[in-house]
């Protein structure tokens, strides 16, 4: 039975990646669990200098969500490659850098600095929906979006994955201008832009205002969203949002993921990957299947026969 | 900055509750079995914990442990009931398991010898403090607590704090306990009694840690505070829980987590809404003369 999967070039020895700005660079959680048994590992966000990020308070929980505003606080590319890199060295697990960018050319730049010795793979932050400039600003236009991968892939040999925000009317045309531009994987979806009010105080709760909702709370938008990409382009698509078990990320695989992002349930759970690998084996044994990806794209719509007929 | 590995790092794991002791009002004692939170705990550390509640309440929330006992690989919370997480919590039976990770965080520093500990707290602030003073007593260090609440009803750490035998003075707002006012005119109030070198450490409210180190400043004594602001997960990587930290050639201080550089600080470094670093007024002020 194997739970091993191929992505953008890059082989997995199971399709449970650890989603960017939950999993800090990886090494905090040394000890804390075996980073060896993670198929991949997102880095936080780094532009090319360091981050200070939002003002506080930068959290607040909504029913089974987080709502966030961090601002991609950061140590900067070259303080990864130098300090934090070396240190994941000894773990055998996929290393991907998400990379930031104010401008077309900060992405590239970091894209060419972020190419070192033990890096597999860049995912292109163009969605995050808590920065002024750059993230959701560049992933919420085509023509942006068309512009910054092709400027990536033009400075790197490395395996590029945009990470698509959810916060558009019809995902699959970024998708698509996505792999037009070379990108060799999608990393779908990032956080909802939403909003929480402070009644008393009549003000929003995070400082920065809006935040970007994740957890249990955005799966269903999540798994319509990698659903709709992965049957929009070739290339894998990697499911993200709200994963918190087994089932959870069987949905999205099912739907047409080769692999997903696990981000919100790290807080929650550090130890969430064991319990999920352990549910994926058990779901190949009670389905007689031998590896994951026979599961992958197994999403079948029941025909009029057996709805009954006459759809809604 | 990226955290540095610690040597032993905290563990996550489901415990059970053993035991189950509610006090007046909203307060209640609960005890788990964590071997490695037994066993490793130091004074102003805690735990991420949460009742095994699927989805909502999501996060686990961070609590100081107040009492250790390795013998029996247990710990205890002081818990007060402030919304659904705390609930959950509360409603836990005997047996029943949460999910833990710790022991995490900076603990409170020892005072230099020769100085004694006043250890103020407010509220629920009371928890690390037994531990602490438990820990100053075994080191054979002077030390004395003020506690303060809104009402009597607020003291519910009472009890554990007195069974350590160290001198206590509480203090309510209303004067249904204790001194009528609050608990750091009471320090103040000590402190003019001119006892000897100190060091001051305080937990509680924000507006009561922001009064304790403008007291220390003022009197100009060392002083650590415990700060309590929402955390995500505990391990410094949600970076949700940052707070405005400014050590010496650092003009504008830097975010720093509480989960991992924290939650005790000095409070000469602490950046106070409105009103910046202690240290960053004595620096201005030496430039002035």
């Amino acid at each position: 039975m194997s739970l091993a999967v191929q992505l953008a070039g890059l082989r997995l020895k199971n399709p449970l990646i650890a989603a960017s700005g939950t999993f800090g660079y990886g090494v905090e959680y040394e000890g804390i669990l075996d980073l060896s048994r993670l198929g991949g590992i997102v880095s936080k966000g780094l532009y090319l200098e360091p981050r200070d990020g939002c003002a506080v308070p930068r959290i607040v929980e909504t029913p089974s969500g987080l709502l966030n505003a961090i601002g991609l606080q950061g140590v900067g590319i070259r303080a990864f490659v130098r300090d934090v890199l070396p240190r994941l060295d000894g773990y055998d697990t996929a290393v991907i850098v998400n990379v930031c960018g104010d401008t077309v050319e900060e992405y590239a730049e970091v894209a060419r600095i972020a190419e070192a010795p033990g890096v597999d793979a860049l995912e292109i932050n163009i969605s995050c929906p808590n920065v002024k400039k750059g993230g959701m600003a560049f992933g919420g236009d085509p023509r942006m979006t068309h512009e910054v991968v092709a400027a990536v892939r033009k400075a790197t040999r490395l395996p590029v994955i945009p990470k698509l925000s959810p916060n558009v009317a019809d995902v699959t045309v970024f998708a698509r201008v996505c792999e037009e531009a070379g990108a060799d994987a999608l990393s779908c979806i990032n956080t909802l832009l939403g909003l929480a009010v402070d009644v008393e105080r009549r003000m929003p709760r995070l400082a920065f205002g809006t935040g970007g909702l994740s957890g249990p709370a955005i799966r269903p938008v999540a798994v319509r969203m990698a659903w709709q990409a992965a049957r929009a382009v070739r290339i894998p698509v990697i499911g993200i949002g709200g994963i918190a078990s087994a089932e959870d990320a069987l949905e999205f695989l099912i739907a047409g993921c080769r692999a997903v992002q696990i981000g919100t349930a790290n807080f929650v759970d550090p130890g969430v990957y064991s319990r999920i690998l352990a549910g994926l084996e058990d779901y190949l044994r009670r389905h007689g299947r031998e590896s994951i990806n026979d599961v992958v794209g197994s999403l079948r719509f029941p025909d009029a026969e057996e709805t009954g007929g006459g759809g809604c | 900055m990226v955290a540095t590995t610690s040597p032993r790092p905290p563990a996550s794991r489901d415990v059970p509750l053993v035991a189950r002791r509610p006090l007046q009002g909203p307060y209640l004692l609960l005890t788990f079995r964590h071997p490695e939170v037994a066993g490793r705990t130091r004074a102003g550390q805690f735990v991420m914990i949460k009742a095994n509640t699927a989805a909502d309440p999501l996060l686990r929330r961070p609590f100081s442990i107040m009492s250790v006992h390795p013998a029996e690989d247990t710990f205890t919370l002081f818990l007060k009931v402030v919304g659904s997480g705390t609930r959950a919590l509360a409603d836990l039976r005997s047996g029943e398991t949460a999910g833990c990770l710790g022991p995490l965080g900076r603990p409170f520093p020892m005072p230099p010898e020769d100085h004694e500990a006043l250890l103020v707290a407010g509220g629920y602030g009371i928890a690390p403090f037994v531990l602490f003073g438990d820990e100053l007593r075994r080191a054979g260090r002077r030390a004395r607590a003020f506690y303060g609440g809104r009402t009597s009803g607020d003291l519910q750490g009472h009890d554990p704090f007195t069974a350590l035998g160290l001198p206590l003075a509480c203090c309510t707002d209303d004067g249904s306990f204790g001194h009528h006012g609050r608990v750091t005119d009471a320090v103040e109030a000590y402190l003019d009694t001119r006892p000897g070198a100190v060091t001051l450490y305080a937990c509680g409210p924000d507006a009561m840690l922001h009064a304790a180190a403008r007291l220390a400043e003022r009197r100009n004594v060392p002083a650590q505070v415990s700060l309590d602001p929402w955390m995500g997960c505990g391990v410094g990587t949600c970076l949700g829980c940052v707070v405005r930290i400014q050590r010496a050639d650092e003009p504008r201080g830097k975010y720093r987590c509480a989960c991992t550089e924290g939650p005790v600080f000095d409070a000469r470094d602490v950046v106070w809404a409105g009103e910046g670093s202690s240290r960053a007024r004595r620096e201005a002020a030496a430039v002035l003369r």
